[in-house]
């Protein structure tokens, strides 16, 4: 056959490995989503992290991301990392926390697609290796294993 | 009838007037529509600005973060609206509108579209992969080297960031002005195959066995495909994740080009495996910008769910509207930005 077109082939079975990527990805980019709406929510009855005055001033003034964490967090100071972990309590935690857990959703996709390709078998042993390779890079990036700061 | 009909069908469904109706009757229903849809941005967008400039004057009080983030969601929704008319990601519309119209940082605004890209790819990469159109053999083969350059791109849209002071705002702005006038360029010179002729394959992509048919719904077929020039795709993946991580765009509009113009995959497999490697790739950028301090919920989360909100609106008008007349807005929108980040950049 030369041509890219529709044939009379039997069947075209999905991947579990991609069903399996897609499905924790979905729910937990979902999940975080909604999560970080219900922070967002609470940030308008108050109890927040960021100096809501300075933190308006600093995004629409045009200050640079460090600065604003000067002028309007509590630290004074850039927090690096996963800082909403350790103020869950206040709304921009919840919000973070809920934006987090969206982009960990392709990380633990990868996970679970590495997972069943390895028990299903239904990949060639190369692609295993990438996706092995993938959730690696991907796990080493959120842990904050390459980042500069 | 034939499946080569069919297929001849198909990429001719722009053309076919799906009413039923023909002439002036249809032209002139579908010119109003378009009027209503061009009104609808406009006015969503310009209340959205309005919001945002009322609420930077009111920032004393509640009544500020409210408009702001009111604001933001009806920006964000208009972007998602026009994004999906004109067929590309709200990322590459996000970043260098917000880039070249606003005074918002742009470590923040980048930080902000890499994560609007990924949980906009995240929740459409499900159906894709369910229904097997998106091939994971390779998607994960050119994900490898797109999520490594893009981490390698956000890493250095740090070290710039750090290392250049206030300048690398300009450098930045100056860069993205030039690279978005190409994507620009790139629009107007994209030809799209549906259903790409493969000649020959190539030693090194015939062993990567890469092709996985799936069925095609529109003709109750399975699609069974080849693709070619693996070596040189994985080539332009590392460039088109580098571009994806310093800049903080989702990359479907490089993508799908790549695939479809250099692999020779199907227009549909093409598509559907970038949003999918968009959600892997842009997911491995996103954190060392989170870890970076350049994601503030109060700017990220409405941009989020306008994205959400004008993508769901967008695809409803879709259904109604030939959305041809958006292509030539998007190529002026794409040359305006980018004239105006150069502009920028140059003081």
């Amino acid at each position: 056959m030369n041509s890219n077109t529709p044939t009379n082939t039997p069947s075209a079975t999905p991947s579990p490995s991609g069903v399996v990527y897609g499905d924790i990805a979905f729910w937990m980019a979902v999940a975080g989503s909604m999560v970080a709406i219900v922070g967002m929510f609470l940030y308008f009855t108050g109890n927040q992290f960021f100096d809501s005055e300075s933190l308006l001033n600093g995004i629409c003034r045009g200050q640079r991301a460090d600065q604003i964490w000067l002028n309007a967090s509590p630290a004074k100071n850039v927090l690096s990392g996963h800082w909403y972990l350790h103020h869950l309590g206040t709304s921009d935690g919840i919000s973070m926390l809920g934006i987090g857990i969206a982009c960990l959703a392709g990380v633990f996709g990868a996970w679970g697609s590495f997972v069943t390709m390895a028990i299903k078998k239904d990949n060639p042993p190369v692609f295993v290796i990438f996706v092995f390779v993938i959730a690696l890079i991907l796990s080493a990036s959120a842990l904050g294993w390459v980042s500069i700061h | 009838m034939s499946v080569m009909d069919k297929i001849e069908i198909l990429k001719g469904i722009d053309n076919r007037d799906d009413t039923g109706t023909t002439g002036s009757e249809t032209h002139r229903s579908n010119r109003y529509q378009v009027i209503k849809t061009l009104l609808l941005i406009v006015a969503t967008a310009s209340a959205g600005f309005g919001a945002i400039f009322g609420s930077i004057g009111t920032e004393m009080t509640a009544l500020g973060p409210t408009l702001f983030f009111i604001g933001l969601i009806l920006v964000c929704a208009s972007i998602g609206i026009f994004a999906v008319l004109a067929g590309v990601g709200g990322g590459v519309i996000f970043v260098p509108l917000f880039m070249g119209f606003t005074n918002i940082d742009s470590y923040i605004i980048r930080s902000t579209g890499l994560f609007v890209a990924t949980v906009g790819a995240l929740i459409a990469a499900r159906p894709f992969l369910r229904k097997g159109i998106a091939n994971i053999r390779l998607l994960y083969t050119a994900a490898l080297p797109y999520a490594v350059f893009a981490v390698i791109g956000s890493l250095m849209a740090g070290y710039i960031k750090s290392s250049m002071g206030p300048s690398s705002e300009a450098f930045i702005q100056g860069t993205l002005g030039v690279l978005v006038i190409g994507i620009g360029v790139l629009f107007v010179m994209k030809k799209n195959s549906e259903y790409p002729d493969v000649n020959h394959v190539d030693a090194f992509t015939e062993a990567m066995n890469l092709p996985m048919p799936y069925f095609e719904d529109s003709l109750g077929k399975v699609v069974s495909y080849r693709v070619k020039r693996a070596k040189v795709a994985l080539v332009l993946f590392c460039v088109v994740g580098l571009i994806s991580g310093l800049f903080g765009l989702g990359a479907g509009w490089a993508m799908v080009p790549v695939f479809n113009m250099v692999m020779l995959a199907p227009l549909k497999v093409a598509a559907t495996c970038s949003k999918v490697m968009i959600s892997i790739g842009d997911t491995a950028a996103v954190w060392p910008y989170i870890q970076g301090g350049g994601m503030f919920p109060l700017f990220a989360v409405p941009s989020m769910i306008g994205m959400v909100i004008g993508t769901l609106i967008g695809t409803k008008i879709m259904l109604r509207v030939k959305a041809g007349f958006i292509r030539p807005l998007i190529i002026i929108v794409m040359f305006g930005s980018g004239i105006r980040l150069i502009m920028k950049a140059l003081g």
